[in-house]
């Protein structure tokens, strides 16, 4: 019972930090029709922007920077490169974006090396709490309430604001936003920003909990993809909702049977890309791209 | 329609034959070893699959490591298992190959319903599973370290049991190295890399090539015409799995060992990077590709440890500057130039055109329509 209720506090955490990076990846795919292959180098970025400035100044000025900086990149990046391939086919975007992942992922590594790195982490925050029957990282907790928070203010910029509207007029037909005279361009610019910048504030905030190193990005942005195509692409709530499968069904499957864990996540994206391609939470005229 | 058959069939196939021929010699000037050669040969066989689909089909896998590396490690296992004291390399490499095919036929059957991101995520996800799995049967695969050893395959023709290992008699060649540099390896792997090279030429060219062209550029006009779309895609997808599988079978063979890095994704990424650097649609751009990443990888990486960086930067400005390829380019290029020196000039075209006036119309100029025709379609 105990193993039990620890493996799914444990999936909540992991779900969490998928859920953070697919919404970035699900609301860039939804308004810009953009498949990121890139967006595992913004968690990665952020990671180490964290590092380096928690270092200096304290990890929560890193806490700061990190989101910063992985949005100013994302807006030079997509100023200079990746325009010219919005209205491209999901292949030529796939390949670029790719090689973004490499390029960034090799340039980590030029810089800080190969080896994982530990974040530097007050004593307040390497405590555990009691939480009846066991005790739990107090950080991790931390950790999933700044998540549930960050996700409450994403969801109300999509659902308040201008830009939020336009973002989800795309999702269900970008021609007509366009007709209408919805700048999807200017949205396009902020929702990319706003992505990268979410996996780059993930990125310094979980990695305390786990290690950083050159590949991690790309590590974290294969399962993220799992679960965007679980909750369909270019919903919100597709992505929490299968983020959070997803995390838990490979920490319970790891409690029972710890080799098939990775195996089974893939397999559940499998089935559903073959019996529901649209996704759990998905609109079902984004398939045919 | 109007182009003629078999149109410079057989200067292809000599002159790729005596490129296949002077290859590690070449390559030797330009200090690259024979070894890596016949290694370079053998992964074209993958990428010249690969592109079949991407290149001629427009389909994106971007899980084709399950294909190399699975017919890997059945090649090697059958090797363990099944001939520890007769290691036949025939039977190694086909049933490495035909696990592949088998492979790719379930993945493909499941697949080939689903276009552009879905298409690459499920492959994607097919190849994911595949990795863990080998991964974790740490009993049949040996798991992370992988296979280290398995017996030397011997290649049994007639009654003779041919070590590949043997080199070729001496001979000093100069600067292009000595004849002896050259192992039975790369004899057969040239052999079986033109048979495929002058075998893709073929199907590209025939009936099924033109129809795979015929459903990438618009799939709705090929159905209502009568084609079955998703049969074509699949017969693809088996046939790149299959050289896919048939390159990790010999290149494990080769290796002597195998890493659970064959089915990694890194691995499938790097056929869509070789095949996109040499020239997607080109029968020879996997080939260069290949060749060219493969050469600088081995000259530069044990000097710069950024090598993968310099890949990367590679990767990218060929997308966005040559999206043709390196081949590609400099095919378009040399078209280009062909069907301008062969077009006449508007003055000589009028002078036609007035010399013709008295007698009717007159046939245009052959060469001015030869060359947008020619661009398109060689």
């Amino acid at each position: 019972m105990v193993a039990l209720s620890q493996a799914l506090l444990n999936g909540l955490v992991l779900g969490l930090i998928y859920v953070a990076i697919a919404v970035g990846l699900t609301i860039v795919f939804g308004t810009l029709r953009l498949v990121n292959f890139a967006h595992g180098a913004f968690y990665a970025i952020g990671a180490y922007v964290g590092l380096v400035v928690a270092q200096q100044a304290g990890l929560w000025w890193g806490f700061l920077a990190a989101p910063i900086a992985v949005a100013l990149f994302a807006v030079v990046l997509d100023r200079v490169l990746l325009r010219p391939f919005y209205g491209k086919d999901a292949t030529s975007q796939i390949l670029v974006t790719f090689g973004i992942a490499l390029i960034v992922e090799e340039t980590l590594r030029l810089i800080f090396g190969s080896t994982t790195q530990q974040y530097p982490m007050p004593a307040a925050l390497t405590t555990s709490v009691s939480l009846g029957a066991f005790v739990y990282p107090a950080y991790r907790l931390l950790f999933a309430g700044f998540v549930i928070v960050m996700l409450v203010l994403v969801w109300l910029f999509i659902e308040r604001t201008d830009y939020g509207l336009i973002v989800r007029a795309g999702v269900r037909d970008r021609t007509m936003v366009q007709l209408l005279g919805g700048n999807i361009r200017q949205a396009s610019t902020i929702v990319f920003a706003l992505g990268a910048a979410i996996a780059g504030l993930v990125g310094a905030a979980a990695s305390p909990i786990y290690s950083i190193a050159p590949g991690t990005g790309f590590a974290f942005l294969v399962p993220s993809f799992v679960v965007v195509v679980v909750g369909g692409l270019g919903s919100f709530w597709g992505a929490v909702l299968g983020g959070i499968l997803i995390g838990e069904l490979q920490s319970l499957t790891t409690l029972v049977f710890a080799p098939g864990a990775n195996v089974i996540i893939y397999l559940c994206m499998a089935l559903v890309l073959l019996l529901r391609p649209q996704g759990l939470l998905g609109e079902s005229e984004v398939i045919r791209q | 329609m109007t182009r003629a058959r078999g149109d410079g069939g057989v200067r292809f196939a000599i002159l790729s034959a005596a490129g296949i021929v002077l290859f590690p010699f070449l390559f030797h000037a330009i200090n690259g070893y024979a070894g890596l050669a016949t290694q370079i040969l053998m992964v074209s066989i993958a990428s010249i699959g690969f592109n079949l689909l991407l290149g001629y089909t427009g389909l994106l896998s971007y899980g084709h490591a399950m294909f190399y590396g699975g017919g890997g490690y059945v090649a090697a296992l059958l090797l363990i298992h099944f001939m520890p004291d007769h290691p036949n390399l025939w039977l190694a490499v086909f049933g490495g190959t035909l696990a592949a095919t088998a492979l790719a036929l379930v993945v493909g059957a499941l697949a080939v319903r689903l276009y552009g991101i879905y298409f690459a995520l499920l492959t994607l996800a097919f190849a994911q599973m595949i990795f863990f799995v080998v991964e974790q049967a740490e009993g049949i695969t040996g798991g992370d370290d992988g296979i280290q050893s398995f017996p030397n395959a011997l290649l049994p023709i007639g009654p003779y049991n041919i070590d590949l290992g043997t080199a070729l008699p001496a001979f000093d060649l100069g600067p292009f190295g000595n004849l002896s540099d050259i192992k039975l390896w790369y004899v057969l792997t040239a052999v079986i890399l033109y048979v495929v090279l002058i075998g893709m030429r073929a199907l590209t060219r025939s009936q099924f090539g033109e129809v795979l062209t015929a459903i990438r550029e618009n799939e709705e006009r090929s159905s209502l015409i009568g084609f079955n779309a998703s049969a074509y895609r699949l017969a693809a997808f088996a046939i790149s799995g299959a050289l896919t599988g048939l390159s990790g079978a010999l290149r494990a063979l080769y290796d002597g060992t195998i890493s659970v890095e064959s089915v990694g994704i890194d691995r499938s990424g790097s056929f869509v990077i070789y095949t996109i650097i040499g020239g997607v649609q080109t029968l020879l751009g996997p080939i260069a590709g290949t060749g060219i990443i493969m050469y600088l990888e081995s000259v530069l990486s044990a000097h710069l440890g950024y090598w993968r960086l310099i890949e990367g930067l590679i990767f990218v400005a060929v997308i966005v500057f040559l999206p043709n390829g390196i081949v590609g380019t400099i095919r378009r290029n040399y078209l280009a130039r062909v069907a301008k020196e062969r077009a006449p000039s508007s003055r000589a075209l009028l002078a036609e055109s007035l010399r013709a006036r008295p007698g009717g119309p007159t046939q245009s100029a052959g060469g001015a329509e030869a060359g947008p025709e020619r661009l398109k379609n060689d």
